[in-house]
């Protein structure tokens, strides 16, 4: 009976759920509000809607925002924060620096611990693990006690060098385990075991302020699903872009905080695999925000540290890079120039042709004012709009500037998409890539309006807008696999390195590594597991991450000679430059456990050589002209369906804008897939 | 409004004015991410910008603030002394000269001409902070007396000459470093900042077309001066005057002033610095493009903060120098430190036009960078050591907020703290306490921030002291009523007999167990402390930012546990 895989992602505005049926083969997509009092309605709303049982469910991934939730509302626990003596300041210094250079007024974001919150603790640990100063547990017993009387939920615990040595957080675990129940607690070097005391400690304060939030949700969740039927072992999607069963997630509920728009970028890694394009640049527009990632070579463009409203979090994370525009961008007159963005009407009240009160025009007016929207099927019909006031909210600015309502609409739309695509452009420069050498994948409501016009200013020649794209993210949930990162300092220049001691190391690491697998019902023939070593040249503070060969090939001959050539050339691709004579140091070994689940095989549909079947025939305007312009829906185009621009491909999650010149074609997934000129229009 | 007769409409004007500002988002990305030093890419101690023909900026990219709008005076001054004429296609050049760019040695300017169709269309330029240019002690000197001990310095240069890299000057500028290899590197990444601006200009021009961009850009320096003449024309008409001093050059004993009046009339606004102290014999001299720099920040930060700065900015303001001044350093005057006086300019300005722009302006903040530095070598590897460390503190409150603790001065950026476990992993020494320093911010209705504690024991048989602490004698000061900050402290072995009091100091020796005691300064308060409310009074006191004495002693009576 178990013949769907589902997943199920839940947004800000939507709950998504998307099932493979795995006897026809066949995707569906459903969508619900999302609930926010209690989250586990929409879902099971969006999924009664696609799946008649959760007893036919084989295998399912959830992605959520419970715990950013309530980190943005700061709902999260009440934490007491446990620091060594001496550094008790540390967090709330915060390392002193500014993110805004101009500002007199500049704040620090405020720390989710108030400094009477903090307790400090003697005790004191050198570089190398050596005990300077024993515990002080008393301290550690009267903390406990102030915990129970103060109604804390979640106890943080950042003591300095204990990513080298963890005795003094485990020894204080113990203690508060024995003093309380029902306490969460996080250890700084459990959730991450890297230097940086101030990264190390906001990342445990983090993880202690949500974790308990998450887990009674996942608790919920899962004791529901079991209830109706669900047989096997919910999954929850990483920061990562990989999944953990639901029992790992709670120990490591850091790592699900912003699990959400990850599954896009994940649905961009299975398309590089399923269409053979390596590299692709994922784009996600939607209301207010422009998302930004990258494939390359097949992978997931993951760092290992992050901030979240100015707070650093050390977890491995697929890099999203977000750009203040959006359908909701505002369009404005600022000394007798035009502006668009970064400004946004949001959703209340959004833009003019909501007809909830906004009166000033923005991006998706533009669009409907060009004909490029239909005002009678905006989000599947859920909505109207109102052509009217889109059209005099441009025109009173237009009056301003002097232009007519179409002109600056196109305007708005020309200003809009030459700042994405400069975004787009900046991001691949620091990573050192070619925008030409990629695919632009769009997805969200507004993506695949806007992508051809980005392609043509990158000079990229194809753009891809995949099946599902108001719920991609939901769709790339279900085609990763299980993943599990673990990092630890490991300071030491190459020259002076202990070869068998770091093999020792990694030896241990991969044990672990395999047991965790195994704790995701992962046996030793699915699971395997890589290493790798963030290098730097010494006196860099910036590292990189080069990947090993295995936990044994410190011991290999030669290892520090091609170690060292895999760092220059990966710092002459990055960075422009390497140094072959300049030394290298080690700073910090990373595992990553890997499980392969089984990924579906999509099936491929016969070619069909018919052109596309119009819908109707509308004026749009492209180049300040009105031209007469097929209109489609999605459903009606098969496998091998040819459209040539100008066209406007309509489905009930987005709208895809095809511009003249440029031909579309429905390749043998379903996925649109526009030859967009590969020269910039003049 | 009436506007100025348009010759590009107002969508491609945009669309230009966001081409040059991710240009040189491009270059500084360009920059940031080849630069060989964590100065650089760390600290974001560099500043590029795209320029027209005729040195005025298209774009120009966040770096260090007070090297804002200085990059122009370089191809300014190159064209000054060799003519027109000397620009040709695919050369690149450099300069550090303090008294041509304004700042000290370690800055080097790398910049280039950018042709399109054979025309003279603009240069792309960058400025970006050396580690070491041989100076005659690592880094740069505390307390250098001419300008010869403070490293190599270089008027305009050729360092590509026909888009081949000179190896000559490569030579030359790597043996001159004590760290050749990251001289070269950043050499490099400066070489391929400006590549990219060269490249995106004529790509832009390229797609528009001369004439149009000409139009666009006129037309983008028009809004930005109305803006600005806006926002001037607003302030009322008067002369406003502040001054402040250093504690001293850090080679003589007599403090060293800063005076400035700022006069509003109508839409134009000068900063008049002539009564600025002499040329000092220490190092806090600077040259006047830097002075004039210092006054745009504050002119930028009181009067368009928001928008990325271009030709039109910067046209109703006016500074006024006098060479000789330690603001208008001339040859041999040594420039090593040159941004104390600077960032005191800028907090001088702000208390100036305060009165004026109360809600834009803000009490002083606790100063500039407080280095303090060791040297010597680390006895767990033989290897020398080498650690520089500016440190945070309190900074001023404003209407409606209290002043930041513990956090970078305004000069220095987006730099942060070196972490404690990084400091004692990397060197052989020790930090006992980081921590907050309360009762140091100043009292107000809106108190000031407190500065902080940072205490190192050392580890090493023996190392050497460096020190660069500043404003005891002008602690950061209240407005409208609020007080006035506690000022730094240095102390060596406190409670020792051999305990010392230092704020500047250059090559201390210290023996293993010696404890340096670094404490910074507050920010200055806002306002009548009589006015704060009692909660946020009982607030600080429960979280430990003010003693209760203090607070009883301040805020009167009424306070209570």
């Amino acid at each position: 009976m178990s013949r769907y895989r589902v997943s199920m992602d839940i947004g800000g505005t939507f709950t998504d759920v998307v099932a493979y049926d795995e006897s026809t083969g066949a995707y569906v997509a459903s969508k619900s509000s999302t609930t926010p009092q209690d989250l586990t309605e929409g879902v099971f709303k969006a999924l009664e809607a696609v799946v008649e049982s959760p007893a036919d469910i084989g295998f399912t991934v959830h992605g959520t925002t419970q715990g950013l939730n309530a980190f943005l509302q700061r709902r999260g626990e009440k934490v007491l924060l446990l620091a060594t003596s001496g550094a008790g300041d540390v967090y709330h210094i915060a390392r002193g620096n500014r993110t805004r250079l101009y500002d007199i007024h500049y704040r620090k974001p405020t720390p989710l611990v108030s400094r009477s919150d903090i307790v400090s603790v003697a005790g004191r640990l050198d570089y190398a693990g050596e005990e300077l100063e024993p515990l002080d547990e008393d301290a550690i017993r009267s903390a406990a006690r102030r915990v129970r009387d103060d109604g804390f939920g979640a106890v943080a615990v950042g003591f300095l060098f204990s990513y080298v040595n963890p005795a003094h957080e485990l020894r204080a675990e113990e203690i508060l385990l024995e003093e309380l129940d029902g306490v969460a607690i996080s250890l700084s070097h459990r959730v991450a075991r890297e230097w940086r005391e101030y990264e190390r400690t906001s990342s445990a304060v983090v993880d202690a302020y949500t974790a308990p939030v998450v887990r009674r949700y996942l608790k919920r969740l899962e004791s529901e699903m079991t209830e109706r039927g669900l047989s096997v072992p919910l999954h929850v999607m990483q920061s990562s872009g990989g999944i953990v069963t639901s029992q790992s997630a709670r120990d490591l509920s850091l790592q699900t905080l912003l699990s959400g728009p990850v599954g896009g970028t994940m649905g961009g890694v299975a398309l590089a695999r399923i269409l053979d394009r390596p590299n692709l640049i994922c784009i996600d527009m939607g209301g207010t925000s422009f998302d930004v990632s990258l494939v390359v070579d097949g992978k997931p463009d993951v760092s290992s540290e992050t901030t979240l409203e100015g707070f650093p979090l050390l977890m491995s994370i697929v890099n999203i890079h977000t750009v203040g525009a959006g359908g909701g961008s505002l369009a404005y007159a600022e000394a007798g120039g035009l502006r668009v963005g970064p400004e946004s009407a949001g959703a209340d009240p959004g833009p003019a042709c909501y007809g909830r009160g906004g009166t000033r025009p923005t991006v998706t007016d533009a669009n409907l004012v060009l004909g490029r929207v239909d005002p009678a099927y905006f989000a599947g019909g859920q909505m109207t709009l109102d052509r009217e006031a889109a059209e005099s909210a441009l025109a009173r600015l237009g009056a301003e500037l002097d232009l007519s309502a179409t002109d600056l609409a196109e305007g708005v739309c020309d200003v809009i998409n030459a700042k994405m695509a400069q975004a787009i452009r900046t991001l691949t420069v620091e990573k050192g890539i070619e925008p030409r050498d990629f695919a632009l994948v769009a997805f969200g409501g507004a993506g695949p309006m806007h992508a051809v016009f980005l392609a043509q200013q990158l000079e990229i020649g194809e753009v891809i807008v995949p099946r599902f794209p108001g719920a991609f993210s939901a769709w790339g949930m279900l085609e990763t696999e299980i993943r599990k990162d673990s990092g630890r300092a490991y300071f030491t220049p190459l020259a002076a390195l202990d070869h068998a001691d770091l093999a020792a190391t990694l030896g241990t690491l991969e044990e672990e590594a395999f047991a965790s697998l195994a704790e995701e019902g992962i046996g030793a023939e699915t699971g395997r597991v890589e290493h790798a070593l963030d290098l730097r040249y010494v006196g860099q503070e910036y590292t990189l991450t080069i990947p090993l060969t295995g936990s044994q090939e410190p011991t290999e001959d030669d290892f520090d000679a091609n170690l060292g050539a895999r760092f220059h050339a990966a710092h002459q691709q990055r960075f422009g430059h390497s140094n072959s004579g300049a030394p290298i140091e080690i700073v910090v070994v990373r595992t990553t456990a890997l499980g392969d689940l089984g990924r579906i095989d999509p099936i491929a549909h016969e070619e069909v050589e018919k052109p596309a079947a119009a819908r109707e025939t509308r004026t749009v305007i492209f180049g300040r002209e009105a031209i007469p312009t097929t209109i489609v829906i999605r459903d009606d185009l098969s496998h091998g369906a040819t459209l040539e621009g100008p066209a406007v491909v309509e489905e009930a999650t987005a709208t895809t804008v095809v511009p003249p010149g440029v031909t579309l074609r429905v390749d043998a997934f379903g996925s649109l897939v526009i030859t967009a000129s590969n020269r910039k229009e003049s | 409004m009436a506007l100025v007769e348009r010759r590009v409409d107002p969508i491609t004007t945009e669309i230009i004015r966001s081409a040059f500002t991710a240009a040189a988002d491009e270059m500084n990305a360009t920059l940031i991410r080849s630069a060989y030093t964590p100065i650089i890419y760390e600290m974001k101690d560099c500043s590029v910008a795209l320029l027209d023909a005729e040195h005025r900026i298209l774009g120009q990219s966040a770096g260090l603030p007070i090297f804002l709008g200085n990059l122009e005076i370089c191809t300014r001054l190159t064209e000054e002394l060799y003519g027109r004429e000397v620009w040709r296609p695919d050369d690149i050049w450099i300069m550090n000269d303090s008294y041509l760019t304004g700042t000290h040695l370690n800055d080097m300017t790398v910049f280039g001409p950018i042709f399109h169709e054979g025309e003279l269309v603009g240069f792309a330029a960058s400025r970006a902070h050396w580690l070491d240019v041989g100076a005659k002690d690592a880094g740069g000197p505390m307390d250098s007396t001419e300008i010869f001990q403070e490293g190599m310095r270089l008027g305009p240069t050729r360092v590509v000459e026909g888009g081949v890299q000179r190896a000559d000057v490569t030579d030359l500028l790597g043996r001159n470093s004590r760290f050749s290899y990251p001289a070269i590197g950043d050499l490099g990444a400066q070489i391929a900042c400006a590549r990219t601006g060269q490249i995106r200009l004529r790509a832009i021009m390229d797609q528009y077309g001369p004439e149009t961009i000409a139009g666009a850009r006129d037309e983008i320096f028009a809004q930005t001066e109305r803006l600005e003449r806006e926002a001037v024309e607003a302030i009322p008409d008067g002369v406003y005057r502040a001054e402040g001093c250093l504690d001293d050059s850090g080679v003589s004993p007599e403090p060293c002033w800063v005076r400035l009046s700022v006069e509003v009339r109508g839409d134009e606004m000068t900063i008049d610095l002539t009564e600025t102290d002499d040329s000092q014999p220490g190092p806090v001299n600077c040259g006047e493009a830097q002075a004039i720099s210092a006054c745009r920040v504050a002119y930028k930060v009181l009067i368009n903060p928001a928008n990325p700065p271009n030709g039109g900015a910067f046209r109703p303001l006016h500074v006024r120098v006098r060479p000789g001044s330690m603001l208008g350093a001339q040859p041999p005057a040594p420039c090593q430190w040159y941004f104390s006086q600077l960032g005191l300019l800028i907090d001088l300005v702000v208390r100036a036009l305060s009165e004026v722009l109360p809600a834009q302006a803000a009490a002083a903040s606790y100063g500039d960078s407080m280095i303090i530095g060791f040297s010597g070598v680390d006895h767990r590897n033989g290897q020398p050591f080498f650690d520089l460390e500016p440190t945070v503190g309190g900074w001023g409150a404003w209407e409606g907020s209290d002043g930041q603790d513990g956090l970078i001065n305004n000069v220095n950026g987006s730099l942060k703290d070196l972490a404690i476990e990084v400091l004692e992993t990397k060197f052989p020494i020790r930090m006992t306490e980081y921590g907050f320093r309360p009762d140091t911010g100043g009292p107000g209705q809106w108190r000031g921030g407190n500065g902080v504690v940072r205490e190192y024991t050392l580890d090493a048989e023996a190392a050497e002291l460096s020190l660069w602490f500043e404003r005891s004698r002008t602690p950061a000061w209240g407005l409208f009523g609020g007080h006035e900050a506690k000022p730094p402290e240095v102390v060596i072995n406190p409670g020792r007999d051999d305990e010392r009091h230092l704020l500047k100091a250059s090559r201390v020796p210290l023996r293993r167990g010696d404890v340096v005691r670094t404490m910074t300064g507050g920010g200055g308060g806002f306002g009548d402390p009589a006015r704060r409310d009692p909660e946020a009074v009982r607030v600080d006191v429960r979280e430990g930012h003010l003693s209760l004495e203090a607070a009883r002693e301040i805020y009167g009576a009424g306070v209570s546990e």
